[in-house]
């Protein structure tokens, strides 16, 4: 129970704050500005670009406003009023998670679909391989981003210091959620849809438990 | 005993037995033992750092690596955190809000995480904001909240489940004076109504006029616990004596050479002050001044025995004058 009511609470938080309109509106805004600048591409679809630089920037971005949120709501004794009651500490980190996630899925979504747009417009009916490649990208983009997302989970809880998580999440939130990208590009036979699908629920739940770990033995 | 049962068997709603507490290598709490009966308003005073805010944190369960045994309403607090959620409200000294939500926003979640029905719920915040007198910036956001209307907020967030149990940890600090007498009205209102309180503060006045019991901590140590008469009555500051002439009368003199009497101070307005020795018989001495100044034919306006104010007392016991 107190899970549904901390997630649709914080899901309210989110995605009002500046960080998820950055994402809402401007990501979508960059596919297009990205098919004008760079039109041709090299051939690879604005969809699956646009792809890959949501993962980095919303990962990037999602990763830093996670971490700063706990880090400093935890020096401001916010859980304090959340503990006194019937509240469990590990729905107060999953509900974060999940609804900085949502936004994030939902984000993509729409950039994507702006992206598909911009490619059906410019190369015409859709090839199959733009569609396996869009699918392809989104499913990367999203074990990225749940790494990322994790990783900002545990930097807040681990650090006291808002700029230091902030930094520590952006640096190594971003380098760490490569490990979903980079084998599928080394390595022929691994098909890049499960290896994102697994890399996306195995990575995040080790970190996740260990920052509920963690968290529950923090003295508030 | 059973443990059970305590509350049936005594009165006291809340319970300390040898509780300690250390962080590292500092002992921040040393075997403290105390009982809080229904209805009483607990004063718990003590300087910064005496250990006031580990004991509420150990009380609330925001703190549970711990040793001995707390109990509420009869009710060990580590095995039945269930049952004590729904009875205590806690007011803590630093807890911040989420700055995105506005107040009503705030209430609606706490309320909701305390387990109150939708239906009740509108009602219920309502009632706290009027009590705490905040219903004009019920869509404010907390970001732009004064300190006072924070302070007020944290007092309105612990009244949503209706807790027969109130912790007020410093619920005075950093307000302004307006600020610090509409919240202390409030706290006495709430005590009016039978609420259990513990209240803590490092300054005295701020809960000499609403607590009818008064535990005195430092060091991490309970040094005195008793009524607001009974610590000024059990030890005397001094033991002296005011007596006051009618205008223009004589001052009796040689009362030094009383037995029992240390000295005589003079004062303004025709007082005399008599300080009375460590071991004087106060009785027996009062009968012998009356009786000199009767016999000098002294007009007396006033006599009365001086006692010491909470906050001598207060500061003889922190200062370990008297352990």
């Amino acid at each position: 129970m107190s899970l549904k009511i901390l997630f649709l609470d914080e899901l309210k938080g989110f995605y009002k704050s500046k960080v998820m309109i950055i994402l809402w509106v401007g990501m979508p805004l960059l596919s297009l500005l990205f098919h004008y600048i760079v039109p041709d591409a090299e051939g690879i679809p604005i969809s699956s670009i646009v792809a890959i630089i949501f993962s980095s920037i919303g990962g990037m971005l999602a990763s830093a406003m996670l971490s700063t949120s706990i880090a400093s709501e935890k020096v401001r004794h916010v859980y304090d009023l959340f503990l006194i009651r019937p509240v469990r500490r590990t729905n107060i980190l999953l509900a974060k998670f999940f609804a900085v996630y949502l936004c994030l899925i939902i984000a993509t979504g729409i950039s994507l679909a702006v992206g598909l747009i911009i490619d059906q417009l410019t190369i015409g009916n859709l090839p199959e391989y733009v569609v396996d490649q869009a699918i392809e990208s989104l499913s990367i983009s999203l074990a990225a981003m749940a790494i990322s997302c994790s990783i900002g989970i545990f930097f807040g809880v681990m650090v006291s210091s808002v700029p230091v998580a902030a930094i520590l999440s952006v640096y190594l939130g971003n380098q760490l959620s490569a490990i979903s990208i980079l084998p599928t590009l080394f390595i022929d036979f691994i098909d890049p849809i499960i290896f994102s699908l697994l890399i996306c629920s195995i990575v995040p739940t080790i970190i996740l438990t260990i920052s509920i770990t963690i968290f529950a033995r923090k003295q508030f | 005993m059973n443990r059970q049962n305590r509350g049936e068997n005594n009165k006291a709603l809340i319970e300390f037995q040898t509780v300690s507490k250390s962080y590292k290598n500092t002992l921040a709490l040393d075997k403290v033992s105390f009982a809080i009966n229904k209805g009483d308003v607990f004063g718990y005073i003590g300087p910064n750092g005496a250990g006031k805010t580990t004991t509420i944190k150990i009380l609330v369960g925001l703190i549970r690596d711990y040793t001995g045994d707390v109990y509420i309403a009869g009710k060990n607090i580590s095995k039945s955190r269930q049952e004590i959620y729904k009875i205590l409200g806690y007011h803590p000294q630093e807890a911040g809000f989420q700055r995105w939500r506005t107040i009503d926003h705030t209430l609606r979640t706490f309320g909701r995480l305390s387990g109150l029905e939708s239906t009740h719920l509108e009602s219920k915040i309502r009632e706290v904001l009027e009590f705490v007198n905040l219903q004009d910036v019920r869509y404010k956001k907390i970001i732009h909240l004064s300190g006072g209307m924070i302070q007020k907020l944290r007092l309105a967030q612990t009244l949503l489940n209706d807790p027969q149990i109130l912790v007020l940890d410093e619920p005075l600090s950093g307000l302004d004076p307006s600020s610090r007498y509409q919240v202390k009205n409030l706290i006495k209102n709430l005590s009016q109504k039978g609420i259990t309180i513990l209240f803590s503060s490092h300054i005295l006045t701020d809960i000499q006029d609403i607590a009818n019991k008064i535990g005195i901590v430092n060091n991490g140590r309970i040094i005195k616990i008793g009524s607001p008469d009974e610590l000024q009555s059990e030890f005397h500051i001094g033991n002296i004596i005011e007596i006051v002439y009618n205008k223009g009368g004589n001052p009796c003199p040689n009362l030094e050479n009383i037995n029992g009497i240390e000295r005589i101070e003079i004062g303004a307005s025709n007082k005399q002050f008599a300080h009375l020795k460590g071991d004087a018989d106060i009785d027996d001495t009062i009968h012998r001044i009356l009786r000199k100044i009767t016999e000098h034919k002294s007009k007396m306006r006033n006599f009365r025995i001086l006692t010491p104010s909470l906050e001598e007392v207060y500061l003889k016991y922190i200062e370990g004058d008297i352990r």
